[in-house]
């Protein structure tokens, strides 16, 4: 049987067959495809204006550094005129994070990008070693993920950027909407499948990779030969994202449209106006004047079970009163400096952004 | 060997696994406080006596509210229903619990003893003059399922003052059974260039090549659902019926929910759990407030889980004929979802009401003037932007806004779209006809009636255009016939 032209440009032989759609298509068409949706994507929402500076969250892996090199290529073909960093957290994490920041300091070279690393052990006082043998597997992934979104609001702070941007990718995101019709999380099904999020008083931050396919980013790292980390936690995965996770690679063998079908469905619905009403405000920690919907942020809550020894005062209503019942914080309690946005962060959000 | 095997139930309480108990506090029912409890329903115990008004509750409270054209109170004397009730009827549990309830409490009590109140009192009187059931039978289109018409018809006929009404899914395509629901179009009917099969005007070839055409086994049971749907609903407005009920139970429903959002059906989603549908030869105005057509679409199991949907025929001795399951490929997001959600319900036993009550919170994103003219769902603007910026298909420039104004996508919901093109992972042409397969391959898409009337007229493609564009029937019958394949035919070939 001749070999099949690519659907693209009907020209050169098409090597492999694109996941999102079924096409069969050539290596450079592959790249071209690729790189203009995420380009679209960037366009269609106004992320970026010329002159943002823009720290592209790095952990070492393939979607990050895929973003750190497509968000290089794009920046120079369409001149955005972007100012790009890399930013990693050190979880604390030995024989995972440790040489997943060997690969984003090779990234740093390879890319000719500034690179800043903040650790969880700088921050809080505690790395995820010391947080897992304090309490076991279980919930460790909340205290992971709670910290490292205020970890790289403080990093973004450090170097004065207007704007961080992550490697979400449609997967987690179709993943994410599944899950919280689930869970019943209204508020995060609300705001979910926004490209972009914004609190008052946090820096913008946003996912160009939002309509990407998993398997096309590993695709892209595989022909174009990027050096990444590709090794999973050693703390194991949240059980119940799993099962999402399971039946959205299912859907996807099924129909490998489902992905951004579900994205599309996400976009497509917003809570009634009445339910929005009943939910909480955002307001300002008290104790470190991060972003929160409480009187303290979910970072502080966690910090303050972990310091006290009370683990579960931040997870369970039980752990909640088990705290209170010990009295008021103590004074000499280790807190998480004062977070204090970078002056040269505008507010406006377009409004397709919303 | 038995010394490393051992026997599980000799073992001691304390080498086996503890598990969790499936009820919270007591075995006494909670409802009553003094029987011994006979159900677990997600750990709340309840017996025998307790269950049956349980259920009766659930039911009326899901559907009396919006009996009335305007909601004015749940109370049974204040119930006046525009219309005629049709009850969907698949032989299937859910169905079967229906028609056992709407019997029950419609018809069954009315002239009993029990009942307080004087032979006047409103409670005596029935809520719905009319109750019709109606069956939509598949078996014709699929070979390897039997017949059950017979049997259902006998089933229904167990209940008095219910008539039966028997439709074939393959009427979806059959201009006679359109004449006879289409209303005010019959009178119009000879004009509606609505054949589109090239000399096969056989509604089971023409049921069968359109499915056929469908690119996934997922397509082909998304589109026996919707057909099923808008014939009911069609059949309701014949027989000038306000409410059409489904058996759709909790479990099913937020089945049906997960399944039409991985489906792209978000912008809809909320009105799955209930639907006001108006026909599009229904001639309303912003100001009409009275009833004049619409047909509201309840589900009144949507509270009663599979569950007790099952304990209700077993106490009740129902005797349930049994829905045959479509001889399609098991991979299809509807099963797959089917068999996700119910492994998750046995772990995480709130997970279907969770599901059910976070759709209910939910309203479409923006607004749309539009209907689909395959499902008759209100569509979204610019979903074929969308979809052109997030997937590219093709590096040829956009298209010129003529070829657009007479492309079938503008005319389709994004779930339609994503039916009638989005390929499976496996196969390398759009085409793929799954258990429908014949050798002569597809030459041409055929349509439902209504869709092909709504293309053809412009009829309810959008609720305000719809006085406007009825003006097209000036046109020759050619030069709509050629207008439609236009329209149908870039799904025809593989792209």
């Amino acid at each position: 049987m001749a070999p099949k032209s690519c659907a693209l440009c009907q020209n050169a032989k098409a090597i492999l067959r694109r996941p999102k759609t079924g096409q069969q298509i050539c290596k450079d068409c592959f790249f071209r495809v690729f790189e203009t949706e995420v380009h679209n994507t960037i366009t269609e929402a106004q992320l970026f204006k010329p002159g943002d500076r823009v720290a592209i969250g790095a952990s070492g892996g393939k979607d990050s550094t895929v973003l750190a090199y497509v968000m290089k290529t794009l920046n120079e073909r369409y001149q955005y005129g972007l100012s790009l960093f890399l930013l990693s957290i050190d979880e604390g994490i030995t024989g995972y994070r440790d040489n997943s920041l060997e690969t984003v300091k090779r990234n740093q070279q390879q890319y000719d990008m500034p690179l800043k690393i903040l650790s969880y052990d700088e921050l809080y006082g505690w790395t995820m070693d010391r947080v897992v043998s304090t309490i076991g597997k279980k919930n460790n992934c909340t205290f992971c993920g709670v910290f490292r979104r205020q970890a790289l609001d403080r990093g973004a702070a450090s170097l004065c950027v207007d704007h961080i941007v992550t490697g979400h990718n449609a997967d987690d995101i179709a993943e994410t909407v599944l899950m919280n019709i689930m869970r019943g999380d209204i508020a995060r099904l609300g705001r979910c499948t926004a490209i972009c999020t914004q609190g008052e008083d946090t820096i913008r931050r946003s996912k160009p990779f939002k309509y990407a396919y998993e398997k096309e980013i590993v695709m892209y790292a595989y022909f174009k030969k990027l050096d990444y980390f590709s090794t999973e936690c050693i703390y194991s995965p949240d059980a119940y994202r799993g099962h999402a996770r399971a039946f959205l690679k299912d859907l996807e063998a099924a129909r490998p449209s489902a992905i951004i079908d579900i994205i599309h469905s996400g976009e497509a619905f917003e809570v009634k106006d009445e339910v929005r009403a009943t939910q909480k405000t955002q307001q300002t920690c008290k104790r470190c004047g991060y972003m929160s919907s409480n009187d303290l942020c979910k970072a502080c809550s966690l910090l303050e079970g972990l310091e006290r020894g009370m683990s579960t005062a931040a997870i369970s209503d039980k752990g909640r009163r088990k705290l209170e019942a010990e009295g008021p914080a103590p004074n000499n309690l280790r807190t998480i400096p004062y977070f204090r946005p970078p002056t040269t962060v505008t507010i406006e959000v377009p409004a397709a952004s919303q | 060997m038995s010394e490393f095997c051992g026997n599980p139930a000799a073992e001691t309480g304390e080498a086996l696994m503890p598990t969790k108990p499936k009820f919270d506090r007591t075995r006494t029912c909670v409802k009553c406080k003094t029987n011994s409890g006979n159900l677990v329903i997600r750990h709340s115990v309840y017996c025998r006596d307790c269950f049956t008004p349980l259920i009766t509750t659930k039911f009326r409270q899901a559907l009396e509210p919006h009996i009335n054209h305007v909601s004015t109170g749940p109370r049974r004397g204040a119930l006046k229903p525009s219309g005629g009730l049709l009850v969907a009827f698949s032989g299937g549990m859910g169905s079967s619990v229906l028609l056992d309830l709407v019997h029950r409490i419609y018809c069954a009590n009315v002239g009993s003893d029990e009942l307080k109140g004087g032979r006047e009192h409103p409670r005596r009187s029935r809520v719905w003059k009319r109750i019709h059931v109606c069956y939509v039978k598949t078996s014709d289109v699929f070979p390897e399922i039997n017949d059950q018409t017979a049997q259902i018809r006998e089933a229904v006929a167990r209940y008095e003052g219910c008539e039966f009404i028997p439709v074939r899914v393959q009427d979806a395509f059959d201009r006679s059974w359109w004449e006879r629901v289409s209303g005010d179009a019959a009178s119009s009917s000879a004009e509606i260039p609505v054949d589109l099969n090239d000399g096969d005007s056989e509604p089971i070839a023409a049921l069968k090549a359109h499915l056929r055409a469908l690119p996934t086994p997922t397509a082909t049971q998304s589109t026996l659902s919707t057909l099923t749907r808008l014939l009911l609903l069609y059949t309701a407005h014949s027989i000038g019926a306000s409410h059409l009920v489904l058996g759709t139970s909790l479990t099913s429903l937020s089945i049906s929910l997960i399944s039409s959002i991985s489906q792209g059906g978000g912008f809809v989603v909320p009105q799955a759990i209930q639907e006001e549908w108006i026909s599009p030869f229904v001639k309303r105005t912003p100001e009409t407030t009275s009833w004049s057509g619409e047909v509201r679409l309840i589900r009144p199991l949507r509270e009663v889980s599979l569950k007790e949907c099952t304990a209700w025929v077993w106490w009740h001795q129902l005797s349930v004929v049994g829905k045959q399951r479509v001889p399609i490929s098991e991979r299809t997001i509807g099963s797959l979802t089917k068999d996700f959600i119910i492994g998750l319900e046995r772990d995480y036993p709130s997970t279907v009401s969770t599901i059910t009550k976070t759709v209910g919170k939910l309203a479409p994103k923006g607004k749309s003037g539009m209907r689909c003219v395959l499902c008759e769902l209100p569509t979204q603007q610019s979903v074929q932007g969308w979809k052109a910026r997030t997937s590219i298909h093709s590096f040829a420039d956009a298209p010129s806004p003529a070829d657009v104004a007479t492309s079938l996508p503008i005319y389709l919901c994004y779930s339609c779209q994503t039916t009638l093109t989005s390929k499976s992972s496996r196969s390398t042409t759009s085409l793929n006809s799954g258990s429908l397969s014949t050798t002569s391959a597809p030459d041409a898409m055929d349509l439902p009636t209504w869709a092909a009337a709504r293309l053809a007229f412009g009829v309810g493609i959008g609720e305000e255009q719809s006085a406007t564009t009825s003006t097209s029937t000036n046109e020759t019958r050619e030069s709509r016939q050629s207008l439609i394949k236009s329209l149908v035919g870039e799904f025809l070939l593989d792209h």
